[in-house]
């Protein structure tokens, strides 16, 4: 079996964005195959590195020839392979759906590879400062590809995450600095090891800072003020790559500082009401949306809270539960909001739109056979066990809320400015769906590598 | 009433930090606070971090500058996602500014002085931005400042002839070029070492130019690299096309 360092996850799409004008220069034509090209190479090492993780349990690769934690280490466990594989191979198959278009530019397609890139870095990184970088390229990519439709919406959308998005930076950086200031190190398990040795109160400030830095990007109650707009203001295909690139690699520090950085109990705690908060008021302001884009949003805020309240209850089962919900919502999300743009009444006849839609929708609200099923059964199964019955209550209505607008969303069909559909589009909203039934029809192929990425969390490990 | 409620979290949130930060103990020493430990073999060690990096950084790098090498060496991989940082959001002020229309705006023409001050002042300009750039190893400043100093070179440029604009395409060349060469020197590090970034050439004669392995190669690529970024933003802000 070949054995890929997981630097070339980062550093081969690096090289190739710094290559791609040149490209251009050559053959403005080229420029979409090769991007493709850079995303299946992507995918291909995520697979290998998931591959290399199951056989191995954990992943390490220092860097610059020297050992953790003078210099920075890369640590990939289950969690982090999971979600690079769903990063790559998903923002591959939406990046499909830019073929055959006639906007054509060479600068989208660089910073969408950096962002996929640096998402991706997130997920496998070692290094609390290290992630600091791949968030603060996340996050200037992520203004760029929001305001890129060049409309107000989109500029207002971009410029309330750019003023979020770099309030939410400086309080990482606090909480980094705090950190360091009393441990003096970086690294994640050095921290982990001895982060009882830090003052009550200083290891709480550490903890608040990180959350709400990370919270902006993860999409948690009171730092989403952004997150509606910005996905009006984008275009379909930018707001489907959002919702499954970035918001993934913020959940995924969440469940880093959770469990790994800062695991007191307090926290989780503290994670599990803003995470009810993030439910009920997601799922609530999408009822009343009008705009369909709108209302996904707001949709997506509420599957955040439910995958936030999943994880806080530190737990096995309710942590795969966050599993199959993390990969319903970038699955169905990216297929929502891929396929809205031509969902209207008019072609709801068209079976070519309508059926991966309607799987869409079933996943999202917890349908069996789909993947969001799943998430919600294990969870309803964990909170029934642990006889939290008000969380149970609060969910189910959160899950009939959402019935509801879906419905509406289906059968009135609320969307907007109709367009001809691309092949390409159809082909990616087609793959999309069929990766959704897959993954619902044979759930132990997520179920087993889920149940050892619990493991190894709550052991303290990656 | 917005407003005072706003002040009023504001200067909550700020008197709370601040009373976190004075009666917080914090060690201010280097030196205190942690003996760190290896996360893969779980050795103890009998130092901190910082107290290393001083201790060993001549060994290590061959850098006679700590803060070059802590950047460039020991935490190379987040100096590469610095640069990246600057790249996406130069490429995204492109993304914006690129094709959009502009005003033509009657321009005043410059300073007599400006005019020929510009002239004199500017090959000294490059030639400093240059020097901090290639001794980045040595002494202070390293590629960022360098490129940044001529950066400045490329705005005084800009001031003086009020309706042109810069090479855009020259410098998306010296850009791509710039940012591949670094990649490729961290990806040659595994060809030749073990590790991506890892310093495969001799360490040289410490203090000398030609010293410390990888560092000045990779300062050069990010000098050039910041310089014709910033240089590019400069340009798309103006928003002269020329080619």
């Amino acid at each position: 079996m070949v054995s890929i360092p997981p630097v070339l996850l980062i550093a081969f799409p690096l090289f190739f964005a710094f290559l791609a004008p040149l490209i251009n220069m050559v053959s403005k034509k080229a420029v979409k195959p090769y991007t493709l090209f850079v995303l299946l190479l992507n995918s291909l090492f995520a697979i290998l590195l998931f591959l290399e993780v199951q056989s191995n349990s954990v992943v390490y690769e220092q860097l610059s020839g020297f050992y953790p934690p003078i210099g920075i280490l890369l640590s990939v466990g289950y969690i982090g392979a999971i979600l690079a594989v769903v990063i790559n191979v998903l923002a591959m198959v939406v990046y499909i759906s830019y073929f055959g278009d006639v906007e054509n530019s060479v600068k989208f397609s660089m910073i969408y590879m950096l962002v996929t890139a640096s998402s991706t870095g997130i997920v496998i990184t070692g290094d609390l400062f290290n992630m600091f970088v791949f968030f603060e390229i996340t996050a200037v990519g992520s203004y760029g590809l929001v305001a890129s439709m060049r409309t107000k919406k989109a500029f207002e959308g971009a410029f309330k995450y750019i003023v979020l998005g770099s309030v939410g930076s400086s309080f990482i950086l606090l909480g980094i600095a705090t950190i360091y200031g009393y441990l003096k190190t970086l690294n994640f398990y050095d921290i982990a090891a001895r982060i009882n040795t830090m003052p009550e109160t200083a290891r709480l400030m550490a903890f608040i800072f990180l959350l709400i830095g990370i919270g902006v990007e993860a999409e948690i109650f009171p730092l989403n003020g952004w997150v509606p707009d910005a996905y009006e203001g984008s275009s379909n295909r930018v707001a489907s790559f959002l919702s499954l690139g970035p918001s993934k690699a913020g959940i995924y520090a969440i469940i880093r500082l959770l469990f790994t950085l800062v695991p007191i109990m307090s926290g989780f705690t503290l994670a599990l009401i803003l995470g009810i908060f993030t439910l009920v008021i997601g799922e609530l302001a999408a009822l009343k949306q009008k705009d369909v884009k709108r209302m996904l949003a707001y949709s997506s805020i509420g599957q955040m809270g439910l995958i936030l309240i999943a994880i806080s209850m530190h737990s096995k089962f309710a942590f795969i539960a966050a599993v199959f919900l993390m990969v319903s919502h970038a699955l169905a999300k990216s297929l929502l909001f891929l396929g809205t743009r031509n969902y209207d009444a008019g072609t709801l006849k068209n079976p070519w739109i309508a059926g991966p839609i309607f799987i869409g929708v079933l996943s999202i609200i917890g349908m069996p056979p789909f993947p969001g099923f799943w998430g919600k059964w294990y969870l309803m199964l964990n909170l029934a066990a642990e006889g939290l019955w008000s969380i149970i209550l609060i969910v189910v209505f959160a899950a009939v809320v959402e019935g509801v607008y879906y419905a509406r969303f289906l059968f009135k069909g609320t969307g907007s400015d109709a367009r001809s559909i691309t092949k390409s589009e159809v082909a990616a909203i087609f793959l999309l769906a069929i990766m959704l039934v897959l993954i619902g029809i044979f759930p132990q192929y997520l179920y087993t590598p889920a149940v050892k990425a619990a493991a190894s969390l709550l052991g303290g490990g990656p | 009433m917005r407003k005072i409620v706003a002040a009023i979290i504001s200067i909550t949130v700020f008197v709370i930090l601040t009373y976190f930060f004075i009666t917080s103990s914090a060690p201010i020493n280097y030196t205190t606070g942690g003996q760190y430990i290896n996360p893969i073999t779980h050795e103890h060690s009998n130092q901190s971090v910082p107290q290393q990096y001083l201790k060993d950084s001549k060994k290590d790098t061959g850098a006679s500058n700590v803060v070059t090498a802590i950047v460039v060496e020991y935490r190379g991989f987040d100096t590469l996602g610095e640069v990246t940082v600057l790249f996406t959001a130069a490429t995204g002020i492109a993304l914006l500014l690129d094709e959009l229309k502009r005003r033509n705006v009657p321009h005043d023409e410059p300073n007599f002085i400006v005019k020929v001050g510009s002239i004199v002042v500017l090959p000294f300009i490059v030639v400093v931005g240059t020097y901090i750039f290639i001794h980045g190893h040595l002494t202070p400043g390293g590629g960022f400042p360098g490129g940044a100093v001529i950066a400045s070179g490329f705005l005084l440029l800009l001031l003086v002839h009020t309706n042109r604009g810069l090479p855009e395409r020259k410098l998306s060349v010296t850009e791509s070029i710039a940012g591949m060469t670094y990649a490729l020197i961290g990806l040659l590090g595994l060809v030749f070492a073990h590790e991506f970034l890892e310093n495969y050439l001799p360490l040289g004669t410490f203090t000398y130019l030609f010293s410390a392995g990888i560092i000045p190669l990779i300062y050069i690529a990010i000098g050039f690299k910041v310089g014709s970024e910033l240089g590019g933003i400069l340009h798309n802000l103006k928003g002269v096309h020329e080619e």
